[in-house]
């Protein structure tokens, strides 16, 4: 892929990624769970996107662009601390735990939108100095089981459309359907 | 000319199964972790912002407390049980998550630092507390 494309591409996948979470707010998942910090993190689609197709280099400049950029567009300074190491650790996750044969991009999401509540609670628990905060956690685990599985399948139609397309990103990629490995 | 294809698995798989399970482990010992001290109704609501202590209200006194920094919280403590009923914080994240009463919980308001701990009558929360 050529340097205009991709620079062309990771310039969407940003305003994707930010139309996405400015979307969620108007979701009312706070009034069926009220905890700080439930969401669908829908924009983990655009960090698992780039993580598979575009590597980790280009996943990570859309990961840093879009919080900062978000954090501009009205979340604040201490929105961005949030979103920032809640991405990063899920980013870093989701990078490794990719590389296991017997997970699907199911189980990828699953373990990143894990790390990414992970991420924020402890992002919480440093910001108020308090770990009395962390007792959110485990709710927001047993939350992310499900975030994390819609998020995969979400990303599993899109990748699948993606690749029987042949478009010029995922040329090299090829579906592997269960049982290949076992 | 085709690079070496690489293979994405795109269907549920028997390895998803295991990090659910995993996910659900943590989550379980988290909340083993937790509940070993007390739990049973909270006495006070301690006050803390930027990890500062900001002061301790009794939950039997039916008040009103208003809290500035970045923002303004108001907290309501009314029949021993808080909340913070009203903010002008961008997510309403606190005022949504409703009325508190058990020792141990906190409400929190993340864009105003700010942290309402719960707690029983020791003042601490206390560890070596009655098991449920």
């Amino acid at each position: 892929m050529g340097k205009t494309r991709s620079l062309a591409l990771s310039a969407m996948l940003i305003a994707l990624a930010l139309g996405l979470s400015y979307m969620e707010r108007f979701l009312p998942l706070q009034l069926l769970i009220p905890l700080p910090g439930v969401k669908l993190g829908l924009a983990n689609i655009v960090t698992l996107f780039a993580l598979y197709f575009l590597g980790g280099k280009s996943a990570v400049q859309i990961l840093v662009i879009r919080c900062a950029l978000g954090a501009m567009f009205g979340g604040g300074l201490t929105a961005f601390f949030f979103s920032i190491t809640g991405g990063v650790l899920a980013m870093a996750t989701m990078a490794l735990t990719r590389r296991l044969p017997f997970l699907s991009i199911y189980g990828v999401s699953i373990c990143g939108a894990a790390a990414h509540q992970t991420g924020q609670v402890l992002m919480a628990v440093l910001l108020l100095r308090s770990v009395y905060v962390a007792g959110y956690l485990p709710a927001l685990l047993l939350i992310s089981i499900v975030t994390g599985f819609l998020t995969g399948a979400v990303s599993a139609a899109c990748f699948r459309a993606m690749i029987a397309a042949q478009l010029p990103f995922a040329s090299n990629m090829e579906v592997s359907y269960a049982g290949e490995f076992d | 000319m085709r690079e070496k294809c690489k293979p994405v698995r795109l269907t549920l798989c028997r390895g998803d199964f295991l990090a659910v399970c995993l996910v659900l482990m943590a989550a379980a010992a988290l909340i083993a972790g937790w509940s070993m001290g007390s739990g049973g109704k909270a006495a006070s609501v301690q006050i803390w912002q930027d990890g500062i202590w900001k002061g301790e209200y009794d939950l039997m006194q039916d008040q009103e407390i208003q809290i500035s920094g970045s923002y303004q919280n108001t907290v309501k403590i009314q029949n021993g049980r808080a909340a913070i009923i009203d903010s002008n914080c961008p997510g309403q994240d606190c005022v949504k998550s409703g009325w508190h009463e058990d020792a141990r919980q906190s409400i929190v308001c993340l864009p105003n630092r700010l942290e309402l701990r719960l707690v029983g009558t020791e003042g601490e929360p206390q560890v070596d507390g009655v098991t449920r």
